[in-house]
């Protein structure tokens, strides 16, 4: 423990929200995107568990459990959308999804 | 005691609020217990308002509500010993108006609704009386604007009562609005509306402006239905008889006087001025006019209309405490007036017509004394209520060195005596004219007993009571208007009052005993009576709407369609979009979910760049 510091957990958070970024940037289909999206979610908890383990302060790690709720319900309600969308059209591909254009 | 009164004065408030509450959620359907409820609920603030009277009648008490700036807005009470004669007096007069309401809207299908109203309207005028600044009475007033509109619009499917709530309510709110910028101009100029704080500063000040009182009194001129917004108070009869009553005789219209008598120190002299002018003007012309109506309604309306123009002349004279003094007394037997009218209407099967009833004195004995005894208060026969506070205004207008106001006080007075002299002989006197009259009937004691109460003993005792059973704390304002009233047969008001009282009541009594079934004045002189009957004021309003107001309108419109629809809306509203939708629709809109989610990133980037880097 002696070895980390906030700043060597910040970078860790960063980089997984880049990566969860980059996915969501450059991934088509969408349920890949969706776990990008949640990627981007623990990012953001990891680095808010970091500031209050250095803080000595319990507001970042129950603010931890707000977002792991609402990213709960969050993925409930976002996966039945990609299966009503797979059903409805048969693809999750982002780029055929193009009705609200024409 | 404070804090004990203090207590007494919350229940008075809220008590009427809570009552009307009741009624309108659950009492809708249940006529009779809301009828008894809205009575008991204002014979319980009569009793509490005469405990406060009692008691010496001075409560303060305040609690802010919100401070915006420097600027303190509260709500709270100032009771003076004035303004627990004003309590009492509506509370009392009140309180048997809705004890004859219970008999005279025995029939009626709506009670709940129309007690609901009372209660309401009672909740609005006490709050009047007890705030101790201009915005909480401001609220309250809107209130009463507002239950008034209500009980004038209860028989809301017959055209003329929802247009003569409509003219009500339209009447009222032009006077607010003057009284609204008055507040907000006394607020710029003291920075407070605290009416004991402002008393301060005016005391200070050596001239208060002009517009700041003539502001406020706009106010008045619409409550109190002072010309030129009269007009709505005689069309206000629409209404159930009670209502007019309550509303247009003994509270609503009482509550401008006394807002006036309440700011009197932000009074410029010029405001006084004019208000005594046209106060005593309108008192001669609406008494005149009184001649000319053959609704007994509205006989009683242009009666309360003179009443009220010589209380605002009294207040023009700058005797607030006389103003209070005759809004006491015509508190009294005005509102038997009404009453008795409302009793008579009711015995004859709701004839109206004044030329149509006659010899109602051995039909229905007792309204009939009742309504005999409170027109000779409202005549001023020496030692009735009326008379106190009449000839002491007539005489304060002569020592003013006012001619002019008082001549026309002199024949408001003449006045006064001939309108009252023609309904006792068209109504009581003679034969039956119709077959409504013939048949008519005394009324049940709910609405025997109010009129007993209100007509045969305080119309005719009130001055004594005011002498013997008030506490010389709440009499102050008026005892000294009492001790000037002497009965000397060599003062001019004695003489104008013995005078009119002799020709006019006698006369009245005889001339209109000539004819039958007809109205004598307008037979022998009909150009006099329809100049009388008072309709070209409507046509004035009409020829102002239709040819000025109608035009600016019309003008503003085009305005309107050219800048605002035209440039505003179809060009800029419409066009700007149009052009940039279609310059993005070809850049970013490209119907592509990731393409949306780089932009997402760029906009949080810059955003992000935006608040970081300042």
């Amino acid at each position: 423990m002696e070895h980390t510091s906030l700043a060597h957990h910040l970078i860790l958070a960063g980089l997984l929200f880049a990566l969860g970024l980059t996915g969501v940037l450059v991934r088509r289909n969408l349920l890949v995107v969706y776990m990008c999206l949640e990627l981007m979610l623990a990012a953001a908890t990891l680095a808010l568990v970091a500031f209050s383990r250095f803080n000595h302060t319990m507001d970042g790690a129950v603010l931890v459990f707000f977002v792991i709720t609402v990213a709960a319900a969050e993925v409930a309600v976002g996966l039945a959308l990609i299966v009503a969308l797979y059903r409805k059209r048969g693809t999750v591909q982002s780029d055929a999804l193009t009705t609200l254009r024409d | 005691m404070p804090s004990d009164l203090t207590s007494l004065v919350h229940w008075m408030l809220f008590l009427p609020l809570g009552a009307a509450a009741f009624s309108a959620l659950f009492l809708r359907r249940a006529g009779r217990t809301a009828a008894w409820l809205a009575t008991a609920t204002a014979f319980t603030i009569a009793g509490l308002a005469l405990k406060v009277l009692w008691a010496g009648g001075n409560v303060s008490w305040h609690i802010e509500l919100a401070k915006l700036g420097g600027v303190s807005l509260g709500f709270g009470y100032l009771i003076d010993p004035q303004a627990s004669l004003m309590l009492f007096v509506v509370s009392f007069v009140a309180a048997w108006i809705h004890l004859f309401s219970v008999g005279y809207m025995q029939d009626d299908p709506a009670r709940g609704r129309y007690f609901a109203g009372l209660s309401i309207f009672m909740f609005a005028i006490l709050g009047i009386v007890v705030a101790d600044n201009l915005l909480m009475t401001f609220i309250f007033w809107e209130l009463v604007g507002f239950s008034s509109y209500l009980l004038i619009a209860h028989y809301f499917d017959k055209d003329f009562a929802a247009a003569a709530s409509k003219k009500a309510f339209i009447a009222n709110r032009i006077g607010d609005l003057g009284f609204i910028l008055g507040i907000a101009l006394c607020l710029s100029l003291y920075g407070t509306l605290d009416f004991v704080a402002l008393q301060q500063h005016a005391l200070a000040a050596k001239t208060i402006p002009v517009a700041l009182g003539a502001l406020l009194m706009c106010g008045f001129l619409g409550k109190s239905a002072q010309f030129p917004l009269h007009v709505w108070l005689t069309d206000a009869m629409a209404g159930p008889t009670p209502v007019s009553a309550l509303i247009h005789a003994a509270t609503m219209v009482a509550a401008g006087v006394y807002f006036m008598a309440r700011v009197s120190f932000l009074l410029a002299p010029e405001v006084l001025q004019f208000i005594a002018v046209s106060g005593a003007g309108m008192a001669a012309l609406a008494g005149f006019c009184a001649l000319a109506q053959t609704d007994i309604k509205k006989s009683l309306a242009y009666s309360t209309l003179a009443h009220l123009g010589i209380m605002g002349c009294a207040i023009g004279l700058g005797r607030p405490d006389l103003a209070l003094l005759h809004m006491t007394m015509h508190a009294f037997f005005k509102a038997t007036l009404f009453l008795g009218a409302g009793s008579v209407i009711h015995g004859c099967h709701h004839q109206q017509d004044m030329l149509k009833m006659g010899g109602l004195l051995k039909k229905m004995p007792l309204t009939s004394a009742a309504f005999i005894a409170a027109t000779l208060s409202n005549c001023a026969v020496p030692f009735l209520a009326g008379w106190y506070s009449k000839e002491a205004i007539i005489e304060a207008a002569f020592h003013g060195g006012h001619f002019a106001i008082f001549a026309f006080l002199a024949l408001a007075a003449l006045a006064t005596c001939l309108y009252s002299g023609r309904m006792i002989r068209l109504v009581f006197l003679g034969e039956a004219n119709s077959e409504e009259a013939a048949k008519a009937h005394e009324s049940p004691w709910t609405m025997t007993l109010p009129l007993v109460i209100l007509g045969l003993i305080f119309s005719v005792l009130g001055g004594l009571f005011a002498y013997a059973l008030l506490p010389a704390a709440a009499l102050r304002p008026i005892t000294k208007a009492l001790h000037e009233v002497a009965f000397h047969l060599t003062a001019p008001a004695t003489i104008v009052g013995l005078l009119s009282l002799l020709l006019g009541l006698g006369g009245a009594l005889k001339f209109y005993g000539t004819m039958r079934g007809a109205d004598a004045l307008q037979v022998l002189a009909p150009r006099t009576y329809h100049l009388l009957e008072h309709r070209w004021m409507d046509g004035v309003y009409r020829w102002y709407i239709d040819q000025v107001q109608r035009r600016v309108s019309e003008f503003i419109a085009f305005l309107d369609l050219l800048l605002i629809n035209g440039v505003a809306v179809r060009w800029l509203g419409a066009g700007v979009p149009a052009v940039l939708g279609y310059l993005t629709g070809r850049t970013f809109h490209r119907g592509q979910t990731r393409a949306y989610a780089l932009w997402v990133v760029v906009g949080t980037l810059l955003m992000a760049w935006f608040l970081l880097a300042r």
